[in-house]
């Protein structure tokens, strides 16, 4: 009986397999198969059903029919809506991670040059935020720039303007709403790169004259690349599909394809054509976020060695 | 050692920086105790909105929602998270390392609507066979949060074992203590500080999340960010503010307490090393 | 390789209070990394009770033999033999081998107790004599006053003595020192290389050590290995690798030496002669060695070995005229830095054993150096 058990726990996996199996399987199962399943989605028709789609394969009499129907697809192109979603949130994406960096940027180096012991209150104070709700922040920011709002209150009381600004539901709301968002993101990654300069390379080049702007534009900048790609990625991808900001910040003008899939979704009831959205917006987002697995897997790495 | 300092225009931006990240908060928790229903004027000193919060009763209902899943995510997550961060880490490479990596990872920057979607497709195609997820509910919730979740505690606590000193597992193995003794009498203590982080860290995004939740939740599961935002769409209320403060409150709580325990901790740990250097 | 000097002892010494031979059997072994070699084809056979050091610079392979040894490698090839027992495959925790970190790896959540007991535990030894033996290596290494303070509580010194403890808590059969001293400052360096010397002999346990200060190979082994790019360049005791290096590499990696560069003139039985472009005489070799005429070979000097005097010598051979270039003053003794008329350069050691001895010699002096039939190694590699 002893021999029997012992051999059956030989045939077991050890106990370094299961730690590789339960989170392997665990997102293989509720994160890739679900892209495929919405890929299967995608060439599939709405329905008034529960789901609310046409199955892809089904009996007919004796043969099994397979039905793709790629007008998902062609209705994505044709519809002009669809196209400049798409290029409207990739515009908005780029620009406001570009924003995200001017702002973040000095907040980084700011808290990279002071002494170590004030550094973790900075860096506390610049993530406290998010530890509060997101869609509240959001929200404070509606109550400061809608019309009669604080900050149109407060330039008028000043006498700076006569009618008050408009700012909310309009696409300078919706970067200020992702900027204010996402600035962690990009202040965390590139805070962490720019810690690691050796300030001596600046005193270096102090020394064979270059000017502190110079010093910072020929060493400090090239220097921070990594850092600045990574916060770029953390900010970039996933506000292409960023939902909540455009809806309470943004017009009805503001395109954004997060809003468009969940209007294909909860208002159309359009499940196929949202699914459709979806595979496109992945595609689109592909290669920006091999770039960010890659710049990923560098820093695991380099903090083994 | 040469140190770098900060001259006045960094410090500035870095002052207009924190400006720009605390005006928010503060407007919203100075017009919690708004008198007057409109949110921008005004009027007297109440307290009367924090009043009606606890009055709501769906939104206490959705508030309770959220607490429970973001507890249970947290959980799971922290050992999810683990688990994974030591095979990014310890494990040896093997096949299907880099696919491995990639899973982990990708939640990290991968929009919202489209991991909500395709769960809820998943829960929809799959739920009818296998049993779960067909009525969705707060395990649907449950497990869409723990998905993403995952990948933030991975990163965390990768972190921390990357800087960990890979001689002290070396030294319990020395001693005869086997891999899995040596993570849990060597390794779970040392890193118990990121594990914390890491489930504070889960336990904040699940109760935060807003597109993910809609997407899988079910008629009963309302959780609280679905309620603030339908509520939202409907205007501005003084009852959001009172709930914002109080979640500010307690999340300055939260801080104020970790960062006094953090200090203690290393006033201790300088007088103990003087303490050594001293006696030689 | 060394010319081989006739009538020279052949083998290691024997040491009266070392145990048997082949105790622990390195057994070609050797370690590849993605096709770079760290380990090539290495065998050495130590006695119990030896130390015995491994010693090289950054990069020659003796940090990752010595990982082999304790289990955190595997060999690509070749075996480890201890006590009889074939331990190439086994894990780190079936070994009876422990090892001192260079970094100690003393577990900070732990106090200096828990440390030392920590490798008994895992044997599940009872409490009682767990407590016992704790109490037994603190008292050994001088530490049971801080039995109950935490690592971070320590200073270097004392972190290295509860390692020390911790590693010989269950008796190993093999004790491994990675750097043992690397962390330490200059003086309590040479203090704790003779008080871990003792212990360890004390207790009869046999120790292999990982270190690139040759002082440090030289005062506390009783051989050493010398490692360069992977292979074993020399073996031999202190003195025998001080005074009868194998060839160039050797004889410059340990202490400072002077090559004189030549040909064999007369190859005889018991002496052969060197003549030497840096000389004006011929050098003058008091043995036999394996060579042959007109073999290009470099004579090894110390800089002891060689006299400096303001008057020409009378022996015939083994001397030569320069001018000293530079001095470096070391208190006990000076180093002379004299240029001889062919451009080259030797160093010679006075030792100040008279006040102001230091003060016979100056700059631009014109001297002679000279040494004896005995005091060189004729090098053919």
């Amino acid at each position: 009986m002893k021999r029997l058990g012992a051999s059956i726990r030989k045939r077991l996996p050890g106990p370094r397999w299961l730690v590789i199996a339960v989170p392997y399987l665990w997102m293989l199962l509720f994160f890739a198969i679900p892209f495929a399943i919405a890929l299967k989605i995608s060439f599939s028709s709405a329905a008034i059903a529960m789901p609310p789609y046409t199955p892809l394969v089904e009996w007919v009499g004796d043969s099994v029919k397979l039905s793709l129907n790629t007008g998902n697809y062609l209705y994505l192109v044709r519809d002009s809506l669809y196209v400049n979603a798409y290029l409207s949130s990739l515009k908005i994406a780029l620009v406001s991670t570009f924003l995200c960096l001017l702002v973040g940027y000095p907040i980084a180096y700011a808290i990279a040059r002071m002494e170590p012991a004030n550094r973790n209150i900075a860096l506390m104070l610049v993530i406290l935020p998010s530890w509060t709700s997101f869609l509240i922040r959001i929200y404070a920011w509606v109550g400061i720039l809608k019309n009669n709002g604080l900050l149109n209150n407060f330039l008028m009381n000043l006498g700076l303007i006569d009618e008050p600004l408009q700012i909310l539901h309009t696409p300078v709301a919706v970067y200020i709403g992702i900027v204010y968002a996402y600035l962690p993101f990009m202040v965390l990654p590139l805070y962490a790169n720019l810690v690691k300069h050796d300030h001596r390379l600046i005193e270096a080049a102090n020394d064979l004259g270059a000017r502190p702007w110079k010093s910072f534009l020929t060493i400090t900048l090239p220097l921070s690349k990594a850092g600045i790609i990574a916060g770029a990625m953390l900010v970039l991808i996933p506000v292409v599909g960023e939902f909540v900001i455009p809806e309470m910040l943004g017009g009805a003008d503001t395109l954004m394809i997060g809003r468009v899939l969940w209007q294909e979704f909860f208002n159309n009831r359009d499940w196929p054509v949202a699914s459709a959205v979806a595979i496109v917006m992945l595609a689109l987002l592909i290669v920006p976020i091999m770039v960010f697995h890659r710049y990923q897997s560098k820093e695991m790495e380099s903090r083994l060695s | 050692m040469s140190q770098p300092r900060n001259s006045r225009f960094t410090l500035a931006m870095l002052v207009l920086g924190f400006v720009f990240l605390y005006a928010p908060i503060l407007s919203l928790v100075v017009y919690s105790f708004n008198e007057s229903r409109l949110v921008t004027v005004w009027s007297g000193f109440s307290v009367k909105w924090y009043g009606e919060l606890f009055r709501d009763q769906q939104m206490m209902a959705a508030a309770w929602v959220s607490v429970q899943v973001a507890f249970w995510t947290a959980c799971a997550s922290v050992v999810l998270g683990t688990m994974a961060a030591m095979v990014m880490t310890r494990f040896r490479d093997f096949r299907g390392k880099t696919l491995f990596g990639a899973l982990i990872t990708a939640p990290l920057v991968m929009p919202e609507v489209i991991t909500g979607l395709s769960i809820l497709l998943l829960f929809v195609s799959i739920g009818p066979i296998i049993g779960i997820g067909e009525q969705r509910g707060m395990l649907t919730i449950w497990i869409a949060h723990v998905t993403f979740c995952m990948a933030f505690v991975t990163v965390v606590i990768s972190s921390r074992l990357g800087e960990l000193d890979r001689s002290l597992e070396e030294a319990a193995m020395d001693l005869g203590a086997n891999r899995l003794k040596v993570f849990f009498v060597i390794t779970l203590p040392i890193i118990a500080p990121a594990l914390v982080s890491g489930w504070l860290l889960a336990f904040t995004l699940s109760l935060d999340d807003l597109v993910i939740a809609s997407f899988v939740s079910g008629p009963s599961s309302t959780t609280l960010p679905m309620k603030v935002f339908s509520s939202v769409r409907l205007g501005l209320s003084p009852k959001i503010n009172a709930l914002a403060s109080l979640m500010i409150l307690a999340v300055s709580i939260a801080a104020v307490i970790g960062w006094w325990l953090m200090t203690r901790d290393e006033k201790k740990r300088q007088r103990d090393m003087q303490m050594a250097l001293q006696k030689g | 390789m060394a010319a081989v000097p006739n009538g020279a002892p052949a083998g290691a010494p024997k040491n009266d209070k070392l145990g048997a031979d082949n105790y622990l059997r390195i057994e070609s072994v050797r370690k590849e990394f993605d096709g770079f070699v760290a380990v090539d084809d290495v065998s050495i056979s130590i006695r119990k009770g030896e130390i015995f050091a491994l010693l090289g610079a950054s990069g020659c392979g003796k940090s990752t033999l010595l990982r082999c040894l304790g289990g955190f490698e595997k060999p690509t090839k070749g075996k480890v033999v201890l006590d009889g027992q074939d331990i190439t495959e086994l894990p780190p925790y079936e070994r009876p081998i422990n090892m001192m970190f260079q970094s100690y790896a003393l577990f900070p959540h732990m106090t200096v107790e828990q440390n030392v007991a920590f490798g008994l535990k895992q044997d599940g030894m009872p409490k009682a004599d767990i407590a016992r033996r704790v109490s037994e290596m603190l008292a050994l290494v001088q530490m049971e006053k801080y039995a109950r303070r935490r690592p971070h509580q320590l200073s270097g010194g004392q972190q290295q003595r509860v390692a020390l403890a911790r590693s010989l808590a269950k008796s190993p059969k093999l004790l491994l020192l990675d750097e043992p001293m690397g962390a330490l400052d200059k003086k309590l360096r040479s203090q704790m290389q003779l008080e871990l010397v003792n212990i360890v002999e004390r207790l009869g346990v046999t120790c292999v050590m990982v270190t690139h200060d040759q002082e440090e190979a030289m005062t506390m082994a009783h051989r050493i290995a010398i490692m360069d790019a992977g292979w074993i360049r020399q073996l031999g005791t202190p003195d025998e690798i001080y005074e009868q290096p194998s060839c160039r590499f050797t004889a410059e990696f340990i202490g400072s030496v002077n090559l004189i560069e030549g040909k064999i003139k007369d190859d005889e039985k018991d002496f052969i002669t060197i003549a030497s472009p840096a000389l004006d005489c011929l050098a003058y070799v008091g043995h036999g060695v394996t060579g042959f005429e007109g073999q290009d070979v470099a004579l090894a000097l110390r800089p002891e070995k060689v006299a400096v005097s303001k008057e020409e010598p009378a022996q015939p051979h083994n001397k030569v005229k320069g001018v000293i270039e530079d001095i470096a003053y070391f208190g006990s003794h000076s180093v002379f830095h004299v240029r001889l008329a062919n451009g080259s350069k030797v160093l010679a050691n006075m030792i100040n054993s008279q006040r102001w001895a230091s003060e016979k010699f100056t700059w631009n002096d014109a001297v002679w150096l000279s040494w004896d039939d005995q005091a060189g190694v004729v090098l053919t590699s």
